[in-house]
């Protein structure tokens, strides 16, 4: 009578049992555990009870893999993910995961096709579907305007693509800066007359005909010409256009760190000039405007 | 000396001197320095003619001549001394400013014959005021001499170097080919001392009074005159740096009283009078000046307090135009001016007003950017400026295809593969500020062609203008009725009339228009030279 060598199975050595015991671990550790982890927990499961597991986790979707320096890793999945994923097959959801990752900056097609090594013509399928699907978005950037970023449907782009306050809708707003071009100009320059006309002391009446970049951004926000919220930066960059135009002169001084307006302990201050020197000769003759050389 | 400088010379030249000296003179620039012989040979005038034009040119200080090795004499013109002729007007003005009507004649008479004595220059002078002045007055040799002091005291009029004298040891050398002239910098402002007693003669066409009397007189005069004077053999000449100078100083204090008050620019204005003759034209920093030696030298009538006056200074060094610095903290705060950066600022609001006038205001704006970021990317320039992409790239190709901004390539890779390369624009101010030199010379020698043109087209009219001009002057002074008067003033029509006075009209402002491009030929000059001067 031959015998049968029969595994005795321990009695936690079902696969379901398994899994469960590495969802648990997974749990315990939400960074994520290595292979090692999972061997010390459970040292009586044969390694390829272990790795038949794992990849019945990974294939159910309640499992990630990731790869560190370390080695592999394996992280718990959020709940709703595995949710929304139903109907789809695992190549969007890689490619969905690299959406996600780029956050609210987005990602190029090609980069996409880079990082999942997956041909062009899949990506685009997925894409497709993904969009229709409402959970992915393409956005035009405004610096190519040929290129589409693709992010999550529910994230605002970053300024960087959309360019911020001074866009709309892919265009630039040029009389939208114009006018708050000649508001701040004007308003810096009535504050220079009126420290003209004060006639005290040359310091005063120089320090007086200063307005901080806090003081200007307080005006304009009063005035309540623009329907977009605009910041303290915002201002700044019309200030700027204004000194190349060679009308308005900065001065940067040292404030205490509590005052009102100071970003990292200095604050800027405009003042309203006039130009050093009258039209120059050469322009007063034809030969100065002629546009033949 | 580019083409454009050499035509414009040569149109001065002809305009002041005639076609032979006009020959002679381009032929030089052209040529560099050459001696007498190659002269002849180059231009194929006579050796005769070839010396007087050179005697004039000479004589105006527009040539000069050097011995070189082996004896030859070579002949030199200085191209940039030419141009200055088209500034005589400026002089005169400005020394009619500081020195009212005799300094005005003064400096007229020395810029229009080069070189004269001192007593020559006085009795010509005080012969044309008294002509102006009233009938019984005359002008006094002794105010016109202490203007001509003060003139010299200041540094306006100069001695022109002069022959030394020969050693005493006389080996009986034989004598060299041509006189080297020199001069000591301490005689050079050195007024001789002279007994100028007289007054002006008014030249008066017919004596009534005492009609038997000037007979004998003027024999008398022209004798007089053939006496050497004290003075001979000392000659004086306009110091053109010093006009500079005064220039340059007026146009930095016009910069300070527009960009900060009247007060300031005053303050500016005695900080520079006092360093009039203690720095060196060239110079890029004026001599310290303490608080209490601004205080005690500003003008009589300006009663500001000594507080008021080291707040106004110390605005003035703080200023982002930084035009005045502070030095040092003995006497109450050393101050200087900084003269290199004042003529820089001047020069680049000049190249920036030029772009705005000839561009537009957007283009002026992405220009100042430019020239205050020193180098940019196509894109930092859109988000700088706030214009929208399209228009920047526009303006940055036309500026680019002007000279006025040029491209910087960075090469990422070894090969300059242009995907993988930054193109930076920069302006590069000193080949701007010639570029732009460049083109006002040609400008003024465009006005002074149409002004002659002009001239030439009506040359009947105006010379029909003069002859009845000249009919009636004779028929007053004979007595004529009114009647015949009126007919000879309706030979010139109406029509006529109103050509007259349109070409008047032209050739005035053809003149001013020079004057106003003359301008800025100074501001981009003192910078180019400065500039040059400091590297």
């Amino acid at each position: 009578m031959a015998e049968v060598k029969v595994k005795a199975q321990p009695p936690d050595a079902d696969p379901v049992e398994i899994e469960n015991r590495i969802i648990e671990l997974c749990h315990q550790f939400p960074h994520g555990i290595t292979d090692q982890v999972i061997q010390n927990e459970m040292p009586h499961i044969e390694a390829q009870q272990r790795a038949m597991a794992i990849n019945r986790l990974l294939s159910m979707g309640q499992l990630d893999l990731l790869r560190s320096n370390t080695g592999l890793l394996y992280r718990i999945k959020e709940s709703q993910n595995t949710g929304k994923m139903k109907g789809s097959d695992n190549q969007e959801k890689l490619v969905y995961q690299i959406i996600e990752d780029a956050g609210n900056k987005g990602i190029w097609s090609r980069d996409i096709r880079y990082k999942s090594n997956l041909p062009l013509t899949e990506i685009n399928k997925i894409l497709k579907n993904l969009e229709s699907k409402k959970l992915i978005k393409a956005v035009k950037s405004v610096a190519a305007s040929k290129k589409k970023v693709y992010m999550l449907y529910n994230l605002q782009p970053d300024r960087s693509v959309t360019g911020g306050a001074w866009y709309s809708d892919q265009d630039f707003e040029s009389e939208f800066v114009e006018v708050l071009n000649q508001q701040c100009f004007k308003f810096l320059q009535s504050k220079a007359e009126t420290a003209r006309e004060s006639k005290q002391n040359p310091m005063i009446q120089r320090n007086s005909s200063f307005a901080s970049s806090h003081e200007v951004w307080k005006y304009i926000c009063e005035l309540g010409i623009s329907k977009v919220e605009l910041s303290m930066e915002d201002i700044e960059t019309i200030l700027n256009t204004l000194i190349y135009d060679g009308k308005v002169e900065m001065t940067i001084i040292a404030a205490k760190e509590g005052t009102v307006g100071s970003v990292d302990g200095h604050m800027k201050l405009y003042r309203a000039v006039s130009p050093i020197i009258q039209p120059t000769g050469l322009v007063r003759a034809p030969c100065g405007l002629c546009p033949v050389s | 000396m580019t083409q454009a400088e050499i035509k414009l010379c040569s149109l001065l030249l002809q305009e002041h001197f005639g076609e032979i000296v006009d020959k002679i003179g381009t032929h030089l620039i052209r040529t560099g320095s050459q001696p007498l012989r190659a002269i002849v040979h180059g231009t194929g005038t006579s050796l005769d003619q070839v010396k007087k034009a050179l005697c004039v040119l000479i004589q105006h200080n527009l040539v000069t001549y050097q011995i070189h090795k082996r004896g030859i004499v070579e002949y030199e013109a200085h191209c940039s001394r030419i141009l200055r002729i088209l500034r005589y007007p400026r002089y005169i003005y400005t020394a009619k400013t500081l020195y009212s009507d005799t300094g005005e004649l003064i400096v007229e008479e020395l810029l229009l014959n080069g070189k004269m004595t001192m007593s020559a220059v006085v009795k010509k002078v005080a012969d044309r005021l008294t002509e102006t002045m009233e009938d019984g007055k005359t002008m006094d040799y002794a105010e016109v001499s202490s203007t001509f002091c003060r003139l010299a005291d200041t540094h306006f009029v100069q001695r022109c170097p002069l022959v030394p004298d020969p050693p005493e040891s006389a080996e009986a050398q034989p004598p060299p080919p041509a006189p080297t002239l020199s001069i000591n910098e301490k005689d050079m402002y050195l007024v001789p001392k002279l007994n100028l007693i007289g007054k002006g003669k008014r030249r008066r066409s017919s004596d009534d009074d005492a009609a038997g009397e000037p007979r004998p007189k003027r024999p008398k005069q022209t004798a007089e005159s053939k006496e050497p004077m004290p003075d001979d053999g000392i000659y004086w000449q306009a110091n053109l740096d010093r006009f500079h100078q005064h220039f340059r100083d007026q146009s930095i204090v016009n910069a300070v009283a527009n960009r900060m008050d009247q007060t300031s620019s005053e303050i500016v204005r005695t900080m520079l009078r006092m360093s009039e003759i203690t720095t060196s034209s060239g110079a890029p920093f004026t001599q310290p000046l303490s608080s209490n030696e601004i205080f005690r030298s500003l003008p009589v009538g300006y009663n500001i307090s000594k507080q008021v006056l080291d707040q106004y200074l110390t605005l003035l060094a703080d200023d982002p135009l930084e035009f005045v610095g502070k030095s040092g903290d003995s006497g109450g705060g050393m101050y200087v001016i900084n003269l290199h950066k004042a003529l820089a600022s001047l020069a680049m609001a000049t190249l920036e007003s030029i772009v705005q006038e000839r561009f537009g205001s957007r283009c002026a704006r992405i220009f100042r950017l430019v020239l205050r970021k020193k180098h940019l990317e196509q894109k930092q320039v859109e988000d700088f400026a706030m214009i929208p992409a399209k228009e920047a790239k526009d303006m940055l190709y036309k500026l680019l295809s002007e000279n006025l901004i040029s491209l910087q390539e960075i090469p990422k890779t070894p090969d300059h593969a242009p995907s993988r390369t930054f193109y930076l624009y920069t302006v590069n101010s000193l080949s701007a500020a010639r570029m732009l030199l460049r083109r006002c010379y040609k400008s003024i020698a465009n006005l002074i062609e149409r002004r002659q043109f002009e001239t030439r087209e009506n040359k009947r009219l105006l010379e029909k203008s003069q002859r009845v001009e000249a009919i009636l002057a004779s028929m007053q002074a004979t007595g004529a009725e009114e009647a015949q008067l009126q007919e000879i003033e309706e030979m010139i029509t109406a029509p006529e009339r109103q050509q007259l006075e349109s070409l008047k009209r032209n050739v005035n402002k053809l003149d001013a228009s020079e004057i106003q491009v003359d301008e800025t030929i100074f501001v981009l000059e003192s910078y180019a030279e400065s500039t040059m001067k400091r590297s």
